[in-house]
């Protein structure tokens, strides 16, 4: 399985000279299964830039939406598979009770807010709720749960022969508990994530910021690198940077990260900061995982 | 190990912060958690006694009738709103370690998704802080 990250930022694209290493596309992460499927984890700007990637290729591939904040669906209708009448794109995301999946993301792809509609799309487009039980894709077992966020959100494990990804970007599992002493089966997102090979998760706030932002629905710097160091996943990718964040400052993040990881006992490289355009290669979980940047 | 549904842990977590007894049943009418409030009626902090099976946490702590008599577990609030999947409201005595009866209300609602019950949360308020059942 391999993986690539499109978008890394949180709440709003936030281009400029002070992003460009940690990029300022929001959030996106390409998923090449062993078989050549492809999964897209959400639909951020970064998904732009995925599609521009794939040329005419292929024919077929699957949207995982975490949930339809804008800042995860913003990049749907500048998705150029979209636009063309050979793809087949199936969506994924999470039930309301309130509407259809399909519904709910035409409020965004529709007049005054978007130039084209949801049945104007050339693709041959589907939309699917999540299982509440494992489903497969291709090579991949999916499992969906719900987790601690601001309104019906996702978390996601794909499987993969013996590698396994956690992909859950918008997350607060501390709200109102301790996760170090919490039991493991009473945090949120926790078994979506235990033992992965890679786990992304959210980082937006410093141990500062935090306090001032209780119950927005995403984590601190302590309280993910403690979510990692119990979810025991081999590698995590801090995620959902805010953009408010420079480059320099999320330097200053990652050194933290990867020193509060170290002194809780964690194997060097264990933990970092996601970067727009980084790509991880998972392998069997014995075997590590391969950063090819 | 099974992850539990969010909304139990939610649930968990803001019963974690009040002060008003709070009890938290899962969807099989497994007792998962109560809070320090009520650990202190009952004498017995939730992390001593762990999760209790519907079988048996009624006997634990009672409750009782008026006439002290056991309450049937199908009747208590708990029970029905898991259940019945509708809330539901009683008086009754309940039993503490040390062998005291305290007087409550009770007052449970279902937890219930778009995926079914996920179980039930009780109040329960001492009457004698409000004058009820006196």
């Amino acid at each position: 399985m391999k993986v690539k990250l499109w978008g890394t930022r949180g709440s709003i694209p936030s281009p400029g000279p002070e992003t460009i290493r940690y990029g300022g596309n929001t959030s996106c992460v390409g998923v090449t299964l062993s078989d050549g499927s492809l999964l897209a984890l959400d639909a951020g700007t970064g998904i732009r830039n995925l599609g521009l990637a794939l040329a005419a290729e292929p024919a077929r591939l699957h949207i995982l939406l975490t949930h339809l904040h804008l800042d995860h669906i913003q990049g749907l209708v500048f998705f150029a598979p979209a636009f063309r009448s050979q793809t087949e794109i199936v969506i994924w995301g999470p039930a309301s009770a309130e509407a259809s999946l399909r519904d709910r993301i035409a409020r965004y792809i529709s007049a005054p807010l978007s130039p084209v509609e949801v049945r104007e799309l050339p693709c041959d487009v589907s939309f699917r709720h999540c299982p509440t039980a494992e489903w497969e894709i291709g090579p991949a077992r999916i499992r969906a749960a719900s987790v601690a966020h601001r309104g019906p959100t996702l978390g996601y494990r794909i499987d993969d022969g013996d590698s396994s990804l956690a992909y859950i970007p918008d997350h607060e599992p501390a709200l109102g508990a301790d996760l170090d002493l919490l039991e493991e089966d009473w945090i949120s997102g926790l078994g979506l994530a235990r033992d992965a090979s890679l786990l992304i998760h959210d980082g937006q706030y410093t141990d500062a910021e935090y306090p001032d932002h209780i119950g927005w629905g995403h984590s601190s710097l302590s309280h993910a690198v403690s979510f990692a160091r119990r979810s025991r996943a081999e590698r995590t990718v801090l995620f959902h940077h805010d953009p408010m964040h420079t480059d320099e400052q999320l330097d200053r993040l990652d050194a933290e990260a990867r020193q509060r990881w170290s002194s809780g006992g964690g194997a060097g490289g264990g933990i970092e900061l996601a970067k727009e355009q980084s790509e991880y290669e998972l392998t069997a979980r014995a075997a590590g995982i391969a950063s090819a940047t | 190990m099974t992850q539990k549904p969010l909304e139990l842990i939610l649930a968990r977590n803001l019963m974690s912060a009040l002060s008003t007894p709070a009890f938290l049943v899962d969807e099989g009418g497994v007792l998962v958690f109560y809070n320090e409030a009520a650990g202190l009626l009952l004498g017995r902090r939730f992390e001593e006694l762990g999760a209790v099976g519907p079988d048996e946490w009624g006997s634990l702590f009672g409750p009782f009738d008026t006439e002290g008599e056991p309450i049937p577990y199908d009747e208590l609030p708990l029970v029905v709103a898991v259940r019945n999947g509708r809330p539901a409201h009683a008086d009754f005595e309940i039993g503490s370690v040390d062998g005291s009866r305290h007087q409550v209300e009770a007052s449970a609602f279902p937890i219930l998704t778009a995926h079914g019950s996920q179980g039930a949360i009780a109040v329960f308020w001492p009457a004698s802080e409000n004058g009820a059942g006196s």
